[in-house]
């Protein structure tokens, strides 16, 4: 539905402005007519004018709904069950927010790390691979 | 790959961590050595974000633990040209290059006693603390550094990540019931973290199955709610499913043998048939969760492939014994 948003969007605003226009020359048209000065139509917009103004605003409505992307999770559970499930493997270059469980911090402790039985540990990685 | 530099290090794999270390050359390259505060340079430079110094920090860890000293110096010049020299968080970063550098246990001393002088003049200073404790427990003097821990908690009992690593020190010499106490702080500072209501349901079971002290049923009851808190809190929670089905199994057995205990007066353990019906939704969770990760679901991706073997090994010697 996502390649409708656009063409919907553009079309509306197109109708939209059609409508401004309308409505600026039929007040511009009613004050220079002064023929009939008593007559309450000329001074108040025919009912086309509203129905369109209205039509174009729901039609930009409805292709800039259509065009957002999917809403993310409010609820927490969902929100941290979709952290579990795909991890930061689907993130792309486009959504640079971290995708992993912000409480593995606590877990890491980055603030205590142990350096150097990490870089023991490293010097036997790296003879192990070879 | 931004996410993996922005991970907090000690998270990361040997393998990840080279890769992020090979990565820091060209990061030094692409950003500039020092950030002018006069706004018409900062027109020409590369914006700074908060992220830019939480990759340097990332960047020194790893170049520390993959032996590549000299970019190191580099990453902890341009903390230091930014932040001062005497910064708490850069003066922490600057003892752990020594320790890291530190070739012999005559120079952890060393290093030891310059974080313990800066602890004499200004003994609330926090980074340079738990410095100091995380070096006294790999020099090996760990009840000197449970000792300083208990010391650092008084004046900063907020900080979740010390409690939690008071709750690993008292776990390492089995202390479990200090374990619990410390990983209850953590929980109470941070109640919405699944992953360590996890932690303390592994811990209440490891209490349990150890048997040394208190009543191995209230241990299992507690780490029974603490499992299943971590699932209400996360969905398809592998870890929490595994410790779930672990300790059901344990109850379900036991009460199979009709060791019901008589003394049951300070803990409640929920219907026989509630754990029953809980264990046969962890195991087809479990089932679920295995299928699809062997499946390449791709939204299904994101568990360590150690934990899904682990599942997978336990689901099938578990349906064995249902079988038999």
């Amino acid at each position: 539905m996502a390649w409708l948003s656009r063409p919907l969007t553009v079309i509306g605003l197109v109708i939209l402005a059609h409508g401004c226009y309308s409505a600026h020359e039929h007040t511009v048209l009613s004050s220079t007519s002064v023929q009939h000065p008593t007559s309450p139509s000329a001074t108040s917009l025919p009912l086309d004018i509203y129905i369109e103004t209205i039509a174009a605003t729901l039609l930009i409505c409805l292709g800039l709904v259509l065009g957002s992307g999917t809403p993310e999770p409010i609820q927490w559970h969902t929100w941290a069950g979709k952290i579990e499930r795909e991890g930061d493997s689907t993130s792309s270059d486009a959504d640079k927010e971290l995708r992993s469980n912000p409480f593995n911090a606590l877990e890491a402790r980055s603030g205590f790390i142990n350096i150097s039985k990490l870089r023991n540990d490293f010097v036997k990685y790296q003879q192990l691979g070879k | 790959m931004p996410s993996l530099l922005l991970r907090p290090h000690a998270t990361l794999s040997h393998a990840e961590a080279l890769q992020v270390a090979q990565q820091a050359p060209e990061f030094l390259r692409k950003n500039p050595a020092s950030y002018s505060a006069s706004p018409f340079f900062s027109l020409f430079s590369p914006p700074e974000s908060s992220n830019t110094w939480t990759i340097y920090e990332n960047l020194l860890l790893a170049c520390l633990r993959t032996g590549d000293n000299t970019t190191a110096h580099q990453c902890l010049e341009r903390l230091v040209v930014r932040f001062g020299a005497s910064d708490e968080r850069v003066t922490a970063l600057q003892g752990l290059v020594k320790e890291a550098e530190a070739t012999n246990d005559s120079e952890l001393e060393k290093v030891l006693k310059e974080y313990e002088e800066i602890l004499a003049k200004d003994n609330t200073n926090v980074p340079i603390s738990k410095r100091r404790i995380a070096l006294l427990r790999a020099m090996g003097k760990t009840s000197e550094s449970i000792e300083a821990l208990v010391q650092f908690l008084d004046f900063s009992s907020t900080d979740a990540e010390a409690w939690m690593e008071l709750a690993d020190l008292y776990l390492s010499q089995g202390l479990y019931a200090q374990a619990i106490y410390a990983q209850e702080e953590a929980l109470i500072i941070a109640p919405n973290a699944w992953n360590l209501h996890a932690r303390l349901g592994e811990v209440l079971l490891m209490a349990a199955e150890s048997g040394n002290e208190g009543n191995p049923q209230n241990y299992l009851a507690e780490s029974l709610k603490r499992f299943c808190r971590g699932i209400e809190l996360s969905d398809d929670y592998l870890r929490g499913y595994y410790g779930l089905k672990r300790v059901t199994d344990k109850l379900l057995d036991a009460n199979s043998k009709g060791k019901k205990s008589s003394e049951s007066d300070e803990f409640t353990l929920p219907e026989t048939s509630t754990i029953e019906k809980l264990n046969q939704a962890a195991t087809k969770k479990l089932g679920d969760i295995v299928r699809k990760y062997d499946a390449k679901d791709p939204l299904w991706q994101g568990y360590d492939a150690g934990e899904v073997a682990a599942a997978r090994t336990y689901l099938s010697e578990s349906s064995q014994k249902v079988v038999r």
